[in-house]
């Protein structure tokens, strides 16, 4: 067993670690940093960027949001719901680090909403400014994974400030003194050999269970696989989860980010792509249950979809509107999927359909059609032919769906390809106050305990708020320097 | 020679390349093609420099090092080649990596980090491959490929076997096997060798088969990990197939001091954990080791650690295979030992327990006396005293410290009371135990097995008690278990040769009662049990039973044998502190609750292998050595281990065929007899058998590629 000592030791170098480990470093401390991969960035390195309010990049754009006003909004989004003063702590903290970034070298492309929508999709029509997109080093227009710049920059901004990191080497459990004050953490290097670090402070950054089967199914009753296609990046099993359970931390609801996807979705991407357009989505009744034009947010849809009967969906066009699309371009664009997805799709469709992939189907009738895809088939013809009339109407009167949507299931053959509730990873599960400072039920401090990103990330309510896009990030990136620097701060007191 | 790169005098071996030079001055360069282990191509393009102010950027990979030369990786033309080169690897890749087991170990997502390259100036297509996942061990998602090409060089230089290679298809080009046949038929050595080399998420080992609890290494090499010795079974299977018996038996020797023992009757759990299972069957690792020890001349008993005299004593109580193993490598360590056992002769379970045609004493007396003598060395007189015929109640009083004359004492007295369960006619005449029965057997007075033999309970004791009852002649021998067959603790090859030999298998029966023959009689005349539908311990660990209705059945029994567990028989009286009823309780370093005494094996864990026992052993010595002012290194180096060599070869006949099986005598033949009915190994099966092994271990002599952050 080896034996090390040290000031602060951050569990994980994902974004949450990385800001802790920076701010921590910064403010004086000896910081070991142990990471189970050996990447820095986790989650983070799919993502673009961060959520923030006041920083410089927004002031530059002449882009007004106070952390105020995003607070207030945050608030009456989840209806008091979260803990406002760590909100409160994580807006008001969010300009600032945007400038404690560009002061690593990080760039930022611009300040943007999620995406552009139409008037009538409020939703994220009027999305805030706060997504601050990352630069990528070599110049180009931000894509996925533009946030490893980021990363890279943090990973080197802490291994400058002789934050030691330890890769492929997961913590195992937090040690304690006799009073319940964290005081050492242990783990287990890549040869399996045990490391007891003693230090004053732990900040556990583990980003959640995501990837524990066993455990979204205790927490959140959903069987990974069967009706939930959750991302499941590697790792992310728990650890901190449990660790800080071990020594008495309280507890909170923890949820997932809602939304959807197929089964082995990379492997069938174009399909995915191609299906998520407004035209004719139903329950397996044959019931539509959304305005269509809905369906480009992932958080309603994903939400609809897990409380349809069975958790599944089932998105349906024709011929004709294939023909439209292939022509036209998609009506509503994509920003995940390939920019090819009609020129793709005919092949991946074919080629899926010959391997028998299970959400899809194709066949000349409606009738054939739902019987393939387990739809109720008089179910479905009946609620068609009505939705038909309709279109021939030119007006929804179920949930007045965008008109120029309003296009009939007529010309065959028919498509058909199953939605599954899908998510990112899991929010929350360990109490915390606005000092990220981890509590027990009854809201006493542990001693030394700090957790910090989406284990502690306990301020959405029950779904992601997609009207202040970059939050997940955002608040990593805040908890994580917050708590670095007070874990640092105990070091110094005069 | 001396070089400047990036205005940095470094210094490069002669023959090394640009980018090796740069690499090991802890200049990073970023490279994805190029492995340590791997001749360079230069195919990525990432690691491109410019020399001696040239315009044109070549490859530092495939550039010699050269006195004087002036390398420039950030040069304007390097660096817009290299980008280019990472941008159109991007843009084939998937831009979702959230599925992908590799995702924070790969070295593209780590490239990608260090150079901040976004694939936006291209058509991004991405080239969905099927994700193949019909070989074993090895799962294909070559949707991830970015045809860096290493598996094809790892497969094809490094081990020789050859069986990857760029192929066109419709889609483009991919990695495949020629001719699109699976990894067997194009005679792959499942060496892992792919998987290890692969810089993404393309060739992986099949999901699910690593578990998380377990170091990589141990994941890696499964049987070495799933050994409770740790015995580096890949090691002295190269060995067996080299025919280098000595070798063999000297690397087994270095974690145990039973080969021979262990290669009859080992439990072998390595086997179970052998990644050959996804092929045809697992490596015979446990006749392997039996074959080398037979054929061992003892060459490396030179190489025997023998520390000078401590002055130390050591008693232990109780001479099973724990007791001597850890007499024996205490004695290495410089301490006299006395070992007490309460039989007539030494071995414990190895001798009392365990049937003569599975383990003859004529193996038992053989490794003890190669342990007195390799104990002994060259000294004058022994390092172990044997004092067999003494039972020691009172272990404490052994020690110094309570009058005795001993430094430390170590209890391994094994589980030798049997257990009569509380049933209706448990102590009627003609119901045994199955220690009293074995026991015995062994010592040449059996007990009366005549007529039926009813054997209750479902391990392999149960199996040794109704073999044992076959051999004594028997009329019929009946194993009734609460466990079904799938359950049941004693291995499929026990109750398989067990029916061979007319031993009769009721699984899944509960006991209701052991019958009068007469009543009045006081002496068995049958059984009854009553088959059951479920068997399963509750949350209090207490055994739940849910009989089926008129399952009901009475067999006729002259004779039932209880077999449903042993425990310790004298350890109450011992005055150390005890769990779980007789059991001796201990710390992880096996000290008990007296200072100075410490306990191992059976007596500890309950009932469990020989191997167990000798690893309990070799723990224990260790932690008494450390007791006694020694370091506690009790490791030895009993053969050299060169280097292994990387090349496999093409497969060799009958490589995935099933298991080699040795001579054995038939069912009806051996039921008459207690002499060993399986014959060893001839050296021809060993070899051909050993050399079945996939050499897992390989895989951990390949080095991990540094990622920019270890710079």
């Amino acid at each position: 067993m080896k034996q090390l000592e040290t000031d602060v030791v951050v569990v994980a170098a994902g974004l949450s670690g990385l800001a802790a480990s920076v701010a921590a470093a910064e403010s004086g401390a000896r910081v070991i940093t142990l990471e189970k991969a050996s990447n820095t960035g986790g989650a983070a390195n799919m993502g673009m960027g961060p959520a923030a309010a006041g920083s410089p990049v927004q002031k530059a754009s002449m882009i007004e949001v106070t952390p105020g006003e995003l607070f207030r909004r945050h608030m009456f989004y989840t209806h008091y719901q979260v803990d406002a003063r760590l909100v409160r702590a994580y807006y008001f903290k969010s300009g600032d680090t945007i400038a404690w970034l560009q002061d690593m070298g990080v760039e930022f492309n611009s300040v943007r909403p999620a995406f552009r929508a139409r008037e009538r999709t409020r939703a994220y029509a009027d999305g805030e400014y706060t997504w601050h997109v990352v630069q990528p080093e070599d110049g180009s227009e931000p894509g996925p994974r533009a946030a490893t710049t980021m990363t890279k920059r943090m990973t080197e901004r802490a291994q400058e400030l002789g934050v030691e990191f330890m890769f492929e080497t997961p913590a195992t459990e937090l040690i304690c003194n006799d009073e319940g004050a964290v005081t050492g953490v242990r783990a287990k290097d890549k040869d399996g050999e045990d490391i007891e670090i003693s230090c004053s402070s732990v900040i556990v950054a583990t980003g959640g269970f995501g990837a524990n089967a066993e455990m979204i199914k205790k927490y959140m009753g959903f069987e990974w696989g069967k009706d939930l296609f959750s991302f499941a990046i590697p790792g992310m099993d728990g650890d901190g989860f449990n660790m800080c359970h071990a020594v008495g931390a309280g507890h909170t609801p923890v949820t997932m980010e809602i939304m959807y996807q197929l089964p082995d979705n990379m492997n069938h991407f174009y399909v995915e792509g191609a299906f998520r357009q407004p035209c004719y989505w139903c329950d397996r009744n044959g019931e539509r249950f959304m305005p269509e034009d809905e369906i480009f947010n992932t958080t309603f849809v994903g939400n609809a979809i897990n409380h349809l009967p069975g958790r599944v969906g089932y998105a349906i066009f024709d011929a004709k509107m294939l023909k439209h699309w292939k022509k036209d371009g998609p009506d509503i664009v994509s920003h995940v999927h390939p920019h090819d997805l009609y020129e793709g799709f005919d092949e991946q469709w074919e080629r899926d359909l010959a391997d028998g992939y299970e959400p899809i189907c194709q066949a000349d009738t409606l009738e054939e059609l739902a019987e393939k895809a387990g739809i109720d088939v008089d179910g479905l013809i009946s609620n068609v032919e009505e939705y038909n009339a309709m279109c021939a109407e030119g007006y929804d009167e179920l949930f007045e769906k965008e008109r120029e949507f309003m296009q009939p299931l007529e010309k065959g053959p028919f498509y058909c390809c199953k939605q599954f509730v899908g998510a990112y990873g899991t929010l929350g599960g360990v109490l915390v106050n606005h000092n990220l400072e981890v509590m027990t039920d009854e809201h006493k401090v542990i001693p030394g305990l700090y957790c910090v990103g989406t284990d502690a990330c306990t301020i959405y309510g029950d779904s992601y708020n997609y009207c202040i896009p970059g939050n997940t990030m955002g608040f990593c990136l805040n908890s994580g320097r917050i708590a670095g620097e007070n874990a640092a701060a105990k070091l110094f007191e005069y | 020679m001396n070089l400047t790169i990036n205005g940095q005098q470094v210094e490069a071996a002669e023959g090394a390349s640009v980018l090796d030079a740069a690499l090991d001055a802890g200049i990073f360069i970023p490279h994805l093609c190029k492995h340590p282990d791997l001749e360079a191509v230069g195919g990525c393009r990432l690691c491109m420099v410019c020399v001696d102010g040239a315009s044109e950027p070549v490859c530092a990979c495939k550039t010699a090092a050269r006195e004087g030369m002036v390398v420039d990786s950030e040069a304007p033309a390097a660096d817009r080649v290299r980008r280019m080169a990472m941008e159109l690897i991007l843009a084939t890749h998937p831009t979702d990596c959230t599925g992908c087991v590799k995702y924070g170990k790969c070295e593209l997502q780590s490239m990608y980090q260090y150079m901040g390259v976004s694939p936006m100036r291209w058509r991004v297509k991405s080239r969905p491959v099927a994700t193949d996942d019909s070989n074993p061990l090895i799962t294909h998602m070559f949707t991830r490929c970015i045809r860096c090409g290493r598996c094809v060089r790892a497969c094809r230089d490094v081990r020789g076997v050859g069986v990857l290679d760029y192929q066109h298809t419709e889609n483009g080009i991919r990695i495949g096997t020629d001719g699109h046949v699976t990894l067997e038929q194009a005679g792959c050595r499942f060496c892992e060798a792919c998987i290890e080399v692969c810089p993404t998420g393309s060739i992986i080992d099949v999901l699910g088969s690593l578990r998380d609890d377990r170091s990589r290494e141990d994941n890696i090499v499964p049987c070495r990990s799933g050994c409770p010795a740790h015995i580096d079974i890949p090691e002295y299977l190269r060995h067996v197939k080299d025919g280098a018996w000595d070798d063999a038996v000297a690397v087994v020797r270095e974690r145990v001091p039973f080969p021979e023992s262990l290669g009859c009757i080992c439990t072998h759990s390595c086997e179970s954990e052998c990644k050959r299972n996804g092929l045809t069957a697992p490596l015979s690792i446990c006749r392997l080791k039996r074959a080398a020890a037979v054929r061992d001349t003892g060459s490396w008993k030179a190489r025997v650690r023998h520390e000078a005299l401590t002055g130390k004593r050591v008693a232990v109580v109780g001479a099973g295979p724990a007791g001597l193993t850890a007499a024996l490598y205490l004695a290495e360590k410089g301490h006299m030992v006395t070992v007490y056992e309460a039989n007539e002769k030494v071995g414990g379970q190895m001798r009392y327990g365990i049937p003569a045609y599975r383990l003859p004493d004529e193996v038992v007396d053989r490794e003890m006396a190669t342990i007195s003598e390799i104990s002994q060395g060259c000294d004058e007189s022994p390092r172990i005293e044997l004092r067999c015929g003494e039972r020691i109640g009172d272990p404490v009083a052994l020690l110094a410290a309570h009058g005795g004359a001993f430094d430390a004492v170590l209890v391994s007295v094994g589980t030798h009371a049997g257990t009569r369960l509380p049933m209706s006619g448990a102590d009627l005449a003609g119901v045994y135990l199955n220690t009293d029965f074995l026991k015995a057997a062994r010592q040449g007075s059996p007990l009366d097995a005549s007529g039926h033999v009813v054997v209750l309970g479902g391990g392999n004791v149960a199996y040794d008690c109704a073999r044992t009852a076959v051999r004594l002649g028997a009329a019929s021998v009946d194993v009734c278990c609460l466990e079904a067959e799938d359950k049941m603790t004693s291995t499929p090859e026990e109750r398989a040769e067990g029916a061979e030999e007319g031993v009769v298998l009721h699984d899944a029966y509960a006991f209701n009662s052991i019958n009068e023959s007469e009543p009045g009689s006081g002496r068995v005349g049958s059984v009854t049990v009553q088959k059951i539908s479920r068997f399963y311990f509750d949350e209090d660990h207490r055994a739940v039973t849910e009989l089926v209705e008129g399952g009901e059945v009475t067999l006729p029994a002259d004779h039932v044998i209880f077999a449903v567990g042993q425990k310790p028989e004298d350890t109450a009286g011992m005055g150390l502190e005890l769990t779980h009823g007789p059991y001796v309780s201990t710390d992880a370093a096996l000290r008990t609750s007296v200072e100075g005494v410490w306990a191992a094996g059976d007596c500890v864990t309950g009932t469990k292998s020989v191997i167990a026992a000798i690893e309990q052993g070799r723990i224990a010595a260790s932690s008494i050595d450390e007791f006694l002012g020694g370091d506690g290194d009790i490791s030895e180096v009993l053969t050299d281990h060169p280097e292994h060599s990387p090349l496999l070869g093409k497969v060799p006949e009958g490589y995935y065929d099933g298991r080699v099986e040795p001579a054995s005598a038939e069912g009806v033949v051996r039921a008459k007899t207690f002499a060993p009915f399986e014959a060893p190994y001839t050296c021809d099966e060993a070899r051909c058998e050993a050399s079945r092994c996939l050499q897992c271990d390989l895989r951990l002599d390949l080095h991990a590629p540094r990622l920019w952050n270890e710079y």
